[in-house]
């Protein structure tokens, strides 16, 4: 009897695109189970496996087949399948041989319509053997590549050339060949310290064969590890901390196969650099991790990470060494040069950078920024001066040539140069400040200057891009308006910034160079609310509901900082005990006067109260009418939900005293009026009929 | 399989190169000479631009002089020059063991693979102004970036089949690794009997005075009508069916163009818009090229089925 196995398929490539190594993996193995799943062929576990050279999947316990199917198939009806003498017909005779069966094998099946030949059979499943190579070969055509290539002469294409393919079901090679490759049980160590072919005897051997012989950790997370291990103990022998970063820890990862840290040093002057650019320089382009002391200054150091336990480390480290100091000296020239014209001086040059066809250059971007800023100046408390003067060089540093170097550390430069152009301190900071927050969880701006400069560059890119019809749609948003969006209102609402967010919009759309549609300021509002709702439904912790965010934003308040308050008021009354019950009653209130047809009168008349419940009501709404305007115009919603809450009692009686619909019209059209007064003393804070409770 | 075992390095720059021409001589290259026009990297000699294209087989290697005006640093800065070295070599079709022969290239320069940690980066290829673009790696060296390494995808607009798989070697850098010397003008070039000759002695002047050209005396107006008549000229030189004139023609243009650039005097908005109109030339000149080679029954490919029937 056959026995669940465990299966390996390996492709070994051509050194393969850094980001793509792990996710090429992670969707192979996904495919391949997504493959299993549809032939029914059962398995235990999976895993992905991923070096710059190879991608691999290994699954235990794999069935050695499919299990069986159930065939059924109906053939003529008893009454022809036997003439009258009880001999098979020729129909049954035929029907027998296309089933492949002997007609003893048939059974037959009553129903109310009659009798009929029936076959029956557990048919067996293919052979997983026969069934791999399909599956892995469409595995890996679904594969999410960005761009194929194909090579030499042939027509095969895939990420990068393959050179060898193991497949191994138990200790049996699958006879398969993928890519022009004839599938085997041999692999390749690492391209240098191990280049002889591997035999692979068992799935289960892979990683220790590859591990010990090869000189491949090909366990992606374990090799994530041992960079982590081996960077962080090169630091330490340095006496100095390196900063570390996902990112960076992931690429290098994904760039060697037997990763290997060194340490090695640069000139210490560059450190006269501001410390951003030497971060950026040994990261970006040379993936080195920077190095800093216990003061948490920057090193005239850094760790390399090689692919290579070389016979001569000290050749590795000294060539390294040698990298880095041309881009020093590359930056050290930018930071020099860059600095002999004033950043104000590069703004007519801004004419002729275009920031988008529509839209104009980023000379017109910095005046609407201007308008933007002018208008933002009083509710952020800045100086008209210093709005005129961010504006004025907001996206000079974008011309420099340290920025065109580094694109990440625009504003950051600007900073910098501002400085050393002696401008205002709040000015340079605020150029900095602009671009926050860059990512979701990124700090806020700290300045006042610096709030009012990132709301009105994001606001500025969200009403323009919304303007040229190139909003976000799906996961397509290539101008980052989602982050935009977020960005301005958590400033607006964790800075207690309170203005308008309409007249905001208006503010920037009417600084645009083109005409707009007047739907414009209501879809970007939309839009921005939706962001909120994201945040604040998906953020762990803040325990909003999507029914709470509708109750609040049924009033579209204009100021995002308002809109919070409120949100929080609700929030705090879902504990009150009378919530479930006040609820439930503005939602029976708003049912009944969405139902009635009727007109009634603006406001209830005192004298056509008849019950002692409706006198109450009217009486206690009295009072509220008087006590909650002065509360409400100081926000204080939480009191006016409190103070609501004691109505609890009052509508509850009324509801079970007094008859709304009544006969008399009179009565009834009262009625009506003195609840939807009541109901609009609600709404003044929140639609609490939305709310979904127990 | 090469182990990590290395010759002995070239000692000066002239060596370097001549054991590279030997090297992929050896492998049955044809050793071409540089193209006598002014071009930004090796790609665009007729060698790899245009037998890239159509069915025939082709193997080359050649140095090809390659100018970047805006990378002129008035002989300053010690890494960064406006006319520069690169050795390139095309295989077409790419053998599947092209990165090991390389590595032997690397080995035969006296670069112990065992010693020194050699990794192939992503780094895809595109050139806009040829319509080409290609997926690779550039090579690095205890991470100096020595190597560009591209498989052809398409060029001209069309796609390459075969595949040509194209090596570009940094010479400079390489040299200065295998000199061991922090400045490209400290090169060793040759050693003669009359003394050494460094790399600056021959081109430091060359750097100062071109860069003085390229930044600030360069002629834009008439590099604008320069590129103008070349755009013409080529249009009537493909008219003709002559799609090697018609080539120059795009080299002229896409010179004047990086010249223009240089001089800061061509916009945004209009620097896409030139390199379209230098796509558009190079477009057509590959699609005569290859009709052009078809009607001569594609010589090469024929003469390879002969060789190979020979061999039986």
């Amino acid at each position: 009897m056959d026995k669940h196995r465990d299966f390996l398929v390996e492709i070994g490539t051509e050194e393969l695109p850094t980001r793509s190594v792990r996710p090429l993996a992670e969707a192979f193995a996904a495919n391949l189970l997504a493959g299993f799943d549809e032939a029914g062929l059962h398995y235990r576990t999976v895993e992905s496996f991923a070096t710059p050279r190879r991608l691999a999947v290994r699954v235990t316990k794999l069935a050695p087949h499919p299990p069986d199917r159930n065939v059924e198939r109906r053939g003529p009806p008893v009454r022809v399948a036997y003439d009258e003498t009880g001999k098979p017909t020729q129909a049954a005779l035929a029907f027998a041989e296309s089933c492949g069966a002997a007609l003893q094998d048939l059974t037959t099946e009553q129903t109310p319509k009659g009798a009929w030949l029936v076959y029956r059979a557990a048919e067996p499943g293919k052979p997983t053997q026969n069934l791999l190579p399909g599956i892995v070969e469409s595995a890996l055509r679904n594969l999410p590549v960005p761009r194929q290539m194909r090579w030499g002469s042939g027509e095969h294409s895939f990420v990068r050339p393959v050179h060898w393919v193991v497949m191994l079901f138990g200790g049996e090679i699958v006879n398969a060949t993928l890519f022009g490759v004839r599938a085997g049980n041999r692999t390749r160590g690492h391209r240098f310290l191990a280049p002889q072919e591997l035999t692979i005897s068992r799935p289960a051997t892979y990683l220790q064969v590859l591990e010990t012989k090869g000189r491949v950790i090909a366990d992606p997370e374990r090799r994530r590890q041992r960079v982590l291990e081996a960077v962080t103990a090169a630091a330490g022998r340095v006496s100095g901390e390196a900063l570390l970063d996902d990112e960076l820890i992931d690429d290098v990862a994904a760039l060697v196969e037997w990763p290997v840290a060194l340490a090695g040093r640069f000139e210490e002057r560059f450190l006269e650099l501001p410390p951003e650019v030497l971060i950026a320089t040994l990261r970006g382009h040379l993936r080195f991790f920077p190095l800093r002391d216990a003061n948490a200054k920057l090193m005239p150091g850094f760790i390399a990470v090689s692919n290579l336990a070389s016979r001569q480390p000290d050749q590795v480290r000294i060539g390294n060494e040698r990298v880095v100091r041309p881009r020093l000296e590359d930056a050290a020239f930018f930071w020099q040069a860059d600095r002999k014209r004033r950043l104000a001086e590069r703004a007519d040059d801004l004419r002729r950078v275009v920031f988008q066809e529509k839209l104009g250059s980023l000379f017109e971007r910095q005046r609407r920024l201007r308008t933007i800023l002018l208008y933002l100046s009083e509710a952020t408390g800045i100086d008209d001066a210093v709005a005129t003067r961010i504006a004025e060089l907001a996206k000079c540093d974008l011309l420099t040539q340290m920025v065109s170097e580094f694109p990440e550390l625009q504003g950051i430069i600007g900073r910098y140069y501002a400085q050393a152009d002696g401008e205002p301190d709040a000015v340079a900071l605020a150029l900095e400040e602009q671009y926050l927050p860059r990512f979701a969880g990124d700090r806020l701006p700290e300045s006042r200057a610096g709030n009012a400069a990132a709301i009105a560059e994001k606001t500025d890119t969200i009403v323009a891009i919304f303007a040229i019809g190139e909003k976000p749609s799906g996961t397509r948003d290539p101008f980052g308006l989602r982050r935009a969006a977020l960005g301005v209102l958590r400033i607006l609402i964790e800075r207690r910034i309170d203005l308008s967010l309409p007249e905001l919009i208006r503010v920037a759309k009417d600084s645009l160079p083109l005409e707009t549609p007047d739907t414009l300021e209501a879809e970007v509002y939309d839009y921005m609310m939706e962001r909120l709702r994201v945040y604040y439904t998906e953020t762990p912790g803040e325990g909003i509901g999507h029914d709470q965010f509708d109750a609040v934003l049924a009033n579209r308040p204009a100021s995002p900082l308002d809109f919070h308050q409120r949100l929080m008021a609700v929030k705090a009354f879902l504990r009150l005990n009378a919530a479930p019950g006040l609820a439930a009653a503005n939602k029976r209130i708003a049912n009944i006067l969405r139902k009635t047809g009727e007109a009634f009168p603006a406001r209830p008349n005192e004298a056509d109260l008849r019950e002692p419940q409706e006198k109450l009501l009217f009486a206690r709404l009295a009072e509220l009418k008087e006590e909650l305007p002065p509360l409400i115009a100081g926000r204080d919603y939480r009191q006016v939900l409190e103070r609501l809450a004691t109505l609890e009692e009052p509508i509850d009686s009324f509801f079970d005293a007094v008859m709304v619909m009544s006969e008399n019209e009179h009565l009834r059209r009262n009625r009506l009026a003195l609840l939807d007064e009541l109901r609009a003393l609600f709404l003044a804070t929140a639609d609490l009929s939305r709310l979904q409770i127990g | 399989m090469g182990s990590g075992a290395a010759s002995r390095r070239p000692a000066t720059f002239q060596e370097l190169i001549l054991a590279l021409q030997s090297f992929w001589a050896e492998r049955g290259c044809v050793i071409a000479q540089p193209a006598d026009m002014a071009m930004g990297a090796g790609t665009f000699h007729p060698a790899t631009f245009l037998r890239a294209l159509g069915p025939e087989p082709w193997k080359a290697a050649y140095v090809q002089p390659c100018r970047r005006p805006t990378d002129g640093r008035y002989g300053q800065n010690p890494f960064r020059l406006q006319h520069y070295y690169q050795f390139q070599v095309v295989l077409k079709p790419s053998p599947l063991e092209i990165q090991e022969i390389y590595l032997d290239s690397l080995r035969a320069l006296g670069i112990d693979t065992l010693v020194h940690d050699i990794r192939f980066v992503e780094d895809n290829w595109e050139s806009p102004t040829l319509g080409a673009w290609g997926l690779g790696w550039e090579v690095w060296l205890n991470g100096m970036e020595i190597s560009q390494f591209t498989y052809f995808q398409a060029a001209g607009g069309l796609d390459c089949r075969p595949v040509t798989g194209e090596i570009t070697y940094g010479l400079e850098r390489i040299a200065m690794y295998l000199q061991d010397v922090g400045s490209v003008f400290d090169l060793l070039w040759t050693e003669t009997t009359a003394g050494r000759l460094s790399y600056g002695d021959i081109f430091r002047q060359n750097e100062v005075e071109m860069s003085t050209y390229n930044f600030e005396l360069a002629d834009t107006d008439f590099l604008f009508e320069r590129f103008k008549q070349s755009e013409r000229s080529c249009r009537r030189l493909i008219a003709a069916g002559l799609s090697l004139p018609a080539y120059e023609q795009v080299l002229e243009a896409s010179h004047s163009f990086n010249l223009l650039d240089a001089r800061r005097a061509i916009s945004v908005t209009e620097r896409q818009r030139y390199i379209l109109r230098v796509r558009r030339m190079a477009q057509s000149v590959a699609e005569i090229y290859c009709a052009s080679r078809e009607a001569l029954g594609f010589p090469l490919l024929r003469q390879e089925r002969e060789h190979e029937a020979q061999l039986g």
